[in-house]
């Protein structure tokens, strides 16, 4: 089925493949490119990195054991709210924020996981809307500790790494780029291990799971409590890295709906699917936003739909298919 | 607590409730024959306000008599709608269907932000502070008349779906799609005005809220969430279900917010959806699958 391009296959003579000389030459790109780079693209590369893990860390759920979920933001915000609440009451550095961030997340995960057990489909998709939503009206109605609609602003300090803040964008390109790094390999881990082939199985037939002894509860719990830490560990970089957040954009139904689009148009049950999928959708969205938002409000979010019906029509394996094949091809042409 | 107060709640939530069963039983409606959750339902009811508004500016037409030309036109949107994009999913997994009725939502409203500006706009009649008084209990006239006229399209579905061939018809295909064709129905055709009666009614909804209600391009994502709430209550497919589901959140929202303010209504609204998810995961009323 999965056609994969192999390392080492179609090697030139001596040392050097196509494959290694592109990774050496990406490595060197990904490493020194963002000085370079100028800020407004920084920015645009920093938010697709962001999206890149955000679709990583919701594949887990909603590709490999697949579950559906519309309310990842509920952990983004949860990620996002409690290190900034500490930082902004007690002045706790965000670098404990996020373990206390992760933690409340992975309780939420549970109690999520332990009422949405016996939902499928459109029942669980639902349910996890109405999740997100209950904590952002939350965040909403406690005006006093959260500031309600009018958001939160995180202190500027200077250049304090200690307090995950930088004069320049380059240092938190690193932070981001290393966040995805080990969600990728997290994911990549997971893939081929046995939790990871109960995943598969659990999203394939539930029922035919647990007749073989899938131990599917647990399992599906699991899942979620490890997507929903990677993805409050987002929220809580996209809240340092923005200053700003507000109950509609770390908790609202858009942000839930983006994540999973990543996923679903990079290509589901792949590890570098969603890292595709916010290549091709994070500058496509940036663009449209920085060149006709201006003029014409919500174009961008008219392209994501766009883009989403077409390959939901034409191309519901996602993008990845198409792209591992080109790839394959390149390296048999020019290693052959 | 004063009494007149709780009284209060109690109506302004059931006249609400009308609204919301109105449109809940077009989503029921379309899950109950198509097989799809309609993520997109809402945006029927926005462009139903937004159409009824423009009408107003234009033609100074009344918002509830606005409802003979919102419902034909969003009819026929809704078939459409099924025809070009919709129709395509039907069996597909729910990845497909769930993302694109998610996709269609996200255009709708980004269309409407596009063309309208995320302005809130409502229109002016007459009646819309008028009051009926009875003790120390107000009735508002335009909620008043938004939920008789809710409540008689309610009846009138329930007698179309009963009483007359197509509705007939739809029923035989929500209940055993296969046994329906061997009967000769031809479920595709049944399928499109599932969805153009569906969208119909919602757009229904948001004509006769007009007069009290404002409208911008995200108004339909609250209705829709309720429109859920209400939907899984009352089992999904269940007409009867959707209409006394639509009253019980009503209230139960105007007690939410009675009692917490603000978006207690909406909290409240999930707090029950959770609880009934769990207790029966598929509906109160609808009888568990195997």
């Amino acid at each position: 089925m999965r056609e994969a391009p192999v390392a080492g296959e179609g090697r030139l003579p001596g040392m050097l493949s196509l494959p290694r000389l592109l990774r050496g030459l990406v490595l060197a790109v990904v490493v020194v490119g963002p000085w370079v780079l100028p800020a407004y693209f920084l920015h645009i590369v920093i938010m697709t990195i962001l999206f890149a893990a955000l679709g990583c860390a919701w594949n887990v759920v909603g590709g490999y054991a697949g579950q559906l979920s519309l309310g990842h933001a509920a952990f983004f915000g949860i990620g996002a709210y409690i290190p900034t609440l500490l930082q902004v009451h007690w002045k706790v550095s965000p670098w404990l924020g996020i373990l206390a961030g992760g933690a409340v997340a992975a309780v939420a995960a549970v109690v999520l996981g332990w009422v949405t057990l016996r939902l499928q489909g459109p029942y669980f998709a639902i349910a996890t809307i109405a999740f997100a939503e209950v904590l952002r009206l939350t965040a909403l109605q406690l005006r006093e500790v959260t500031g309600g609609a009018v958001g939160l602003t995180i202190p500027y300090l200077g250049h304090r790494p200690l307090y995950l803040q930088f004069e320049e964008k380059v240092y938190y390109y690193y932070v981001i780029a290393a966040v995805l790094l080990v969600v990728v390999e997290m994911v990549r881990r997971m893939a081929v291990s046995r939790f990871g082939y109960y995943l598969l199985a659990i999203g394939q037939n539930e029922m035919v799971a647990e007749t073989v002894g899938v131990p599917t509860v647990a399992t599906k719990v699991k899942a979620l409590v490890l997507s929903a830490v990677m993805t409050a560990v987002c929220g809580t970089f996209y809240a340092q890295y923005i200053y700003f957040i507000d109950p509609f954009s770390v908790f609202g139904l858009g942000l839930s709906v983006e994540v999973a689009l990543v996923a679903i148009v990079g290509g589901l049950r792949t590890v570098w699917g969603p890292v595709l999928g916010a290549m091709v959708l994070r500058p496509l969205a940036e663009l449209t936003q920085g060149l006709l938002g201006a003029t014409y409000a919500g174009v961008q979010f008219i392209v994501y739909g766009g883009v989403l019906i077409v390959v939901i029509l034409m191309r519901p394996e996602g993008l990845i298919g198409g792209a591992s094949r080109l790839y394959g091809r390149l390296v048999g042409r020019f290693g052959g | 607590m004063h009494p007149e107060i709780v009284l209060q709640a109690l109506v302004n939530g059931v006249l609400m409730g009308g609204v919301y069963s109105l449109v809940s039983i077009g989503l029921t409606l379309i899950f109950g024959v198509v097989r799809i959750v309609n993520f997109a339902h809402g945006e029927f009811l926005m462009a139903g306000m937004y159409l009824t508004y423009w009408l107003w500016v234009l033609t100074r037409l009344d918002p509830v008599a606005a409802a003979l030309v919102t419902m034909p036109v969003l009819g026929g949107f809704g078939l459409l709608l099924f025809r070009v994009l919709i129709g395509r999913v039907l069996g597909a997994p729910d990845l497909a269907q769930i993302f694109l009725t998610v996709a269609i939502s996200l255009v709708l409203q980004n269309l409407a932000l596009l063309l309208f500006t995320a302005n809130y706009r409502s229109v002016t009649v007459e009646y819309a502070t008028a009051a009926l008084r009875v003790g120390g209990v107000a009735f508002s006239v335009a909620r008043l008349i938004a939920f008789g006229v809710a409540v008689v399209l309610s009846f009138l579905t329930g007698v179309f779906l009963t009483r007359t061939d197509l509705g007939r018809a739809m029923r035989a295909v929500a209940q055993d799609r296969e046994a329906a064709v061997l009967l000769g129905i031809d479920p595709n055709r049944i399928y499109g005005m599932a969805v153009a009666l569906g969208a119909a009614l919602a757009a229904a909804g948001g004509s006769v809220i007009m007069p009290y209600f404002y409208v911008f391009p995200t108004v339909g994502a609250s209705f829709v969430l309720m429109a859920f709430i209400v939907v899984i209550m009352g089992g999904l497919g269940n007409v009867t279900g959707a209409f006394l589901g639509g009253l019980i959140m009503g209230v139960a929202e105007s007690f939410g917010i009675l009692l917490v303010g603000g978006h207690g209504g909406v909290m409240v609204g999930f707090l029950v959806l959770v609880l009934v998810l769990m207790i029966r995961p598929h509906g109160l009323l609808a009888a568990p699958k195997g």
